[in-house]
């Protein structure tokens, strides 16, 4: 199942590694990945994310990428068909 | 070979060392107790130590220094402290790191490091410490500034202990322990207040009204969250009957008359069905884990689940939950008010416990483990603390000894390691000195941190050690056994030393015994001795642990053997 991650953090050493990987450990595959820069040392990870078996509820990873301690937000919505020519 | 330590710069009026600000910040914390190794990279941190109120104790391997910081913070419930060097000593802490993770344990890890100039230049010791640990840790620091060493000790307290609670590591180069910075104020934390759900203590309250046969599923986190009088007040106004995971033992006490057991694979056959028949599971501070659940699919197959957990990421995450409660399990429990009508489901649970209670009667003249565990655990009394390694012997503490309180059964639950048992006896001997500490190891397991007699008459640890010697690694052997068509694979340790004598050597008083009329005087002899020693105990290499659950079976399909 596909799902679209946007997460807020402070870009602090070893930020990213720690979210990305934990989304990768916890069996999901990271599509789309963009970075954005925000105001007041912030940082904006926005993805794709697909689970490896069907048995994974994205909530859950959205949850402990949560309990992550350089995240501010986590937003998990629908991921929309992407519209291929 | 250690790198020759760089002359620091002089410091400005009014500045002091990064490695003095270390030791300032570990005592800020209130550790007594640091558990290390010294080496190059961390050696401006040990020479600051000289002189300081922390007490360090020196282990002889650096794994051992975690395990035993775990289980000092098992017992105390403030987060332990160890410390090692850069590479290697760095290295050699990651199983315990690991061990604190899966168990959620509240652990400060400081490593040395490389000089920030040298990191990523593969020098001398170095590692990427920061990057080997990041799965197994809560949080993480690399600090770059000698100036963040204050903030940077108290944020790692505070994240350690908070929540759920676990390992944090802080990496420390050495030219930030060497380089200077001006003492600054710290920020004061106000803790949040947790907001509580009351529609969600209502529909809790429902479903535990509604209810005919409610059961109780205690894990370690109710160890953890220090909830176990909470869990306690809410038993005796409920009489609501209670399984426990392998964790979860002592929160509610074994011969408490509602404890029906441990659940799971190696649990009893009571707890297990006492799952499959209830219609209501109240799952505090457990987290659905395979060891406890078997088949997840077959787990508790009627009953409507209430889930209470410090980590709001485990709620509905193996089973969904009718309800919900992430963060404190205390107020929550101490929040439901419902009265059910559970007479007749606890004295149907208590009839299945008497009817299938183990034996202790097994025949021949051998000694019979789960006995001699019996005999100890009720001559040892209540204030005990029995600590475990891996293996079968393991499991027969679990199912034979009993346990008053959480802190009384330190095992390596999440990760199962073998070597836990001894550096976790030395850890919970400075947690609560007075305490009879009582290791169960394996022959096996052992061998794994045997170094630490070292430790055990340095600091002369009066730890009370029972090896269990099956000449084998018996959990493994019984798999085979059963699941390998007895195709006995590298599980032999005949050549085994001579157990007393290596004990001797150490400068520790040991024995052997070897048949059932020498049970009563070893156990005399153990409990009655002033400073370490070691009970060597020969069993029968064919003895199992029953009963058993295979895997990815449901947990009321048993195995199990009865003379
Ligand atoms: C560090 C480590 N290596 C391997 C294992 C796998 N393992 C689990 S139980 C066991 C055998 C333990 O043997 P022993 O300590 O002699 O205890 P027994 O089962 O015989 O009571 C092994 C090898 C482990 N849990 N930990």
């Amino acid at each position: 199942m596909n799902a679209r991650l946007d997460v807020d953090f402070v870009p602090a050493e070893g930020a990213m590694l720690r979210i990305l990987g934990l989304i990768e450990r916890r069996g999901y595959r990271i599509h789309e990945l963009t970075l954005s820069e925000r105001p007041q040392r912030s940082s904006s990870l926005s993805m794709l994310i697909e689970a490896r078996d069907a048995g994974r509820q994205p909530d859950i990873v959205a949850r402990q990428v949560g309990n992550l301690f350089d995240v501010s937000s986590v937003t998990l919505s629908p991921s929309q068909p992407s519209a291929r020519p | 070979m250690l790198s020759p330590a760089p002359r620091p710069p002089a410091p400005l009026p009014q500045q002091v060392l990064g490695a003095q600000l270390v030791v300032e910040a570990l005592e800020a914390a209130g550790s007594e107790y640091i558990f290390g190794y010294p080496g190059g990279a961390i050696m401006p941190v040990y020479d600051a130590l000289t002189g300081s109120s922390l007490k360090h104790i020196l282990v002889r391997h650096e794994q051992a220094a975690a395990l035993a910081a775990d289980a000092y913070a098992r017992v105390t419930g403030q987060a332990g402290v160890c410390l090692a060097t850069s590479g290697p000593g760095a290295t050699n802490l990651i199983t315990g790191i690991a061990n604190a993770f899966m168990d959620s344990v509240p652990m400060v890890a400081i490593t040395g490091q490389v000089p920030t100039t040298l990191m990523g230049t593969d020098a001398f010791q170095e590692i990427d410490t920061f990057g080997l640990m990041m799965p197994i840790v809560k949080h993480s620091f690399l600090v770059r500034d000698p100036a963040d060493i204050p903030h940077v000790f108290a944020e790692a307290f505070r994240i350690a202990t908070m929540g759920r609670p676990g390992p944090v590591l802080i990496d420390l180069p050495k030219n930030v322990t060497n380089g200077f910075a001006t003492r600054a104020e710290l920020p004061v934390h106000q803790p949040k207040a947790i907001a509580f759900d009351s529609d969600a203590v209502a529909a809790a309250d429902a479903l535990i009204a509604a209810a005919v046969k409610p059961l109780l599923y205690v894990g370690g986190g109710v160890a953890m969250a220090r909830a176990e009088d909470a869990l306690r007040r809410f038993v005796a106004r409920t009489a609501i009957p209670s399984v426990a995971t392998l964790k979860g033992l002592g929160s509610i006490p074994t011969d408490d008359p509602t404890f029906i057991g441990m659940l799971g694979m190696h649990g009893s056959r009571a707890a297990n069905i006492a799952v499959e028949e209830c219609d209501l599971l109240i799952c505090i501070g457990a987290r659905f884990d395979d060891r406890a659940t078997g088949k997840l699919a077959s787990f508790a197959p009627n009953a409507k689940v209430i889930h209470l957990d410090a980590d709001p990421s485990e709620i509905g995450k193996l089973r969904r939950a009718e309800v919900g409660f992430a963060g404190d399990i205390v107020a929550a429990l101490d929040g439901f008010s419902a009265q059910p009508h559970v007479g007749d489901w606890l004295a149907h649970c208590q009839g299945r416990k008497r009817l299938w209670a183990p034996r202790y009667d097994a025949p021949g003249q051998g000694i019979y483990a789960p006995a001699l565990l019996k005999t100890l655990a009720d001559k040892a009394g209540d204030g005990a603390i029995f600590t475990c390694d891996v293996g079968l012997h393991q499991m027969w503490v679990a199912q034979h000894c009993r346990f008053s309180r959480p802190q009384a059964h330190l095992t390596s639950g999440g990760l199962g390691t073998m070597g836990y048992g001894v550096p976790a006896g030395i850890g919970a001997l400075l947690a609560e000195p007075d305490a009879t500490v009582i290791t169960v190891s394996g022959d096996g397991s052992f061998m794994m941190n045997i170094q630490e007699l070292a430790t055990l008459r340095r600091y002369r640890l009066p730890l009370k050690i029972v090896l269990i010697d099956n000449s084998q690694l018996g959990m493994v052997r019984q798999w085979q056994e059963l699941f390998f068509e007895e195709n006995f694979s590298e599980i032999d340790l005949s050549d085994n030393p001579a157990f007393s004598e290596v004990a001797h050597a150490f400068g520790i008083e040991a024995f052997t015994i070897d048949c059932r009329d020498e049970v009563a005087g070893g156990i005399a002899r153990l409990l009655g001795t002033g400073g370490p020693i070691l009970m060597h105990v020969r069993i029968d290499p064919r003895e199992n642990v029953w009963p058993l659950v295979p895997p990815n079976s449901p947990n009321v399909e048993m195995l199990e053997k009865r003379w």
